[in-house]
């Protein structure tokens, strides 16, 4: 495999984590949160304070999943509490959080040079690229894993319950802002999560790296979306795991345009032109069937 | 036990289009009784309903349920003594999830939902005997979506679930308006088989006259936001179907 697919196929699984966290937000509860590129770009931010810091990995790792939850909560707060529209909250959240994570940097660029990361563990396989690629793998199934058994759990029923039917799980003693919020919390901690493996995998973190990001994201639920009406996917943990192949598939095409020349400088213009072929696709072919019919 | 006390709801007050769903009612509902209530579109049939849920506050008033004051309460923390059978079978269940996780949230509708999986084998089986009571052969169909049954199935579901966990009163708001005769026959006969043998006291919206003579115990009938007539078993067995269409004249 060529150097430029295994880079997408490890930033693909650093991605994985906040692919899921769309997820969980956009198909789980049906609510378009786009607080996404703030946590993300925080879950870095926090990483590369921390690490720059000499905090120890074990302790940088929840601490930047923390910040993102609390992001996720200030989110469902705006949304459920003063009862703003979902995605006003998001927006008003990544907006402030741009000026949050410039003030946690202090300056708008952290490099992560000579420090051990968390892709510094499985260096000893021989080759570093393989052993990122293992260390990637591992958190992203580990994230997956953990995700499918929430979701099956009482408490995880109960999440998706509120998604799909609010006025059901009210009249069933679900307190449905409650659970909107953790929801919210779970998404964007998945999300800095991302960050946190992002920093560490790019060697920096930048105040800009989150433009943009819940594209990736969106574009990866919506291939999965996809690839579930195709083969008809009705588990929760079958949906899951098509997130995890989603965003393969969408960091893929990315690489794949890349090695074909395409200007980097075109590389967000692609990645939204991409997204609208998944999402249009099957509305023009269900409309050309009904023409045809 | 449940007292409405001096009731009214109010839409839209102050405004040119302000409606007076209920004016000062006051009602005893006592525990085991098989209540139903007709009325005209626009008596305040489903606003009681939807007050005693807790969807709608009241303007003014007060509802108790067993001495709890419940006027306070969202919707949510009114489930612990109140579980409703919706009017559209689609409102009542969560069509995505399967039949037997939503048989599984309503199992913990007065319970805290914990991070385990409590849809187990054992959970599977008491589910699975619960259904086939129905006779409607659906107990072979609960890993299937909920919004894959036909909505007479759906309803029948809903209502076992409505008992699935301990309540005090089932609403039941026009439970069969969507659904054919031998359906509708289904879930108000087996409404009946729970008041019966559970105890719990139903509280239950029908359009249809000779329903509302054939079952419950207790008969209200609303008009224009007021109780109009107030008949116990013995007064409603003697009612007669046109005396009944009269009090809609």
């Amino acid at each position: 495999m060529s150097q430029f697919y295994l880079a997408a196929l490890q930033l693909a699984l650093c991605l994985s984590p906040m692919a899921i966290g769309i997820f969980i937000t956009m198909k789980v509860f049906n609510i378009p949160d786009i607080t996404t590129d703030g946590s993300y770009t925080l879950g870095a931010t926090v990483t590369a304070v921390l690490m720059t810091a000499h905090y120890p990995i074990a302790l940088v790792l929840p601490i930047s999943i923390l910040a993102g939850a609390m992001a996720g909560t200030a989110t469902g707060f705006i949304h459920t509490k003063l009862k703003i529209d979902a995605l006003l909250s998001g927006i008003l959240v990544m907006t402030a959080l741009y000026s949050v994570n410039l003030m946690i940097m202090g300056r708008s660029n952290i490099p992560l040079v000579n420090l051990k990361t968390i892709f510094s563990y499985f260096n000893g396989m021989g080759n570093e690229v393989y052993g990122q690629l293992v260390m990637a793998l591992m958190m992203a199934l580990v994230i997956l894993l953990l995700i499918i058994y929430l979701l099956k759990t009482d408490f995880g029923i109960a999440m998706r319950a509120t998604g799909n039917n609010p006025v059901m799980t009210s009249a069933l003693g679900i307190n449905n802002d409650r659970i909107k919020i953790i929801g919210l919390a779970l998404s964007n901690s998945l999300t800095a999560l991302s960050g946190f493996l992002v920093a560490q995998y790019q060697g920096f973190s930048d105040i800009n790296m989150g433009i943009g990001i819940v594209i990736t994201g969106l574009g990866s639920v919506l291939i999965a979306d996809a690839l579930r009406n195709w083969f008809h996917v009705k588990k929760i943990s079958m949906q899951l795991i098509l997130v995890l192949v989603g965003a393969i598939a969408f960091q893929s095409v990315l690489a794949f345009t890349l090695s074909i020349g395409i200007d980097p400088n075109f590389l967000k213009m692609v990645t939204a032109v991409f997204v609208l072929i998944i999402v249009a696709l099957p509305r023009i072919s269900s409309s050309m069937s009904k023409n045809r019919s | 036990m449940l007292r409405i006390q001096n009731i009214t709801k109010i839409f839209n007050k102050g405004k040119e289009d302000e409606v007076r769903a209920l004016d000062n009612l006051s009602l005893q509902i006592n525990k085991g009784e098989f209540v139903v209530v007709v009325g005209a579109n626009g008596s305040g049939k489903s606003t009681l309903m939807n007050l005693i849920l807790g969807s709608y506050a009241p303007t003014s008033g007060q509802l108790l349920i067993d001495d709890n004051d419940i006027t306070p309460l969202p919707e949510y923390q009114r489930s612990q003594w109140v579980s409703m059978v919706f009017q559209n079978p689609a409102m009542g269940t969560a069509p995505d999830l399967s039949v037997i996780e939503n048989f599984r949230l309503a199992a913990l509708r007065t319970k805290s939902k914990k991070l385990s999986i409590g849809n187990d084998e054992a959970f599977h089986q008491l589910v699975k005997e619960k259904i086939k009571t129905l006779g409607l052969g659906l107990e072979s169909k609960t890993v299937q979506p909920m919004g894959s049954l036909s909505g007479g199935q759906r309803q029948a579901l809903t209502l076992l679930m409505g008992v699935m966990d301990k309540t005090s009163i089932l609403l039941m708001d026009e439970p069969t308006a969507a659904l054919d005769p031998k359906s509708s026959a289904v879930i108000l006969q087996l409404a009946e088989k729970i008041n019966r043998e559970l105890g719990i006291t139903i509280i239950l919206i029908t359009h249809s006259m000779k329903d509302a003579l054939q079952y419950g115990n207790r008969l209200l009938h609303f008009k224009a936001g007021k109780l109009e007539h107030d008949l116990n078993a013995d007064q409603k067995r003697q009612l007669q179907l046109n005396q009944l269409y009269d009090w809609f004249g």
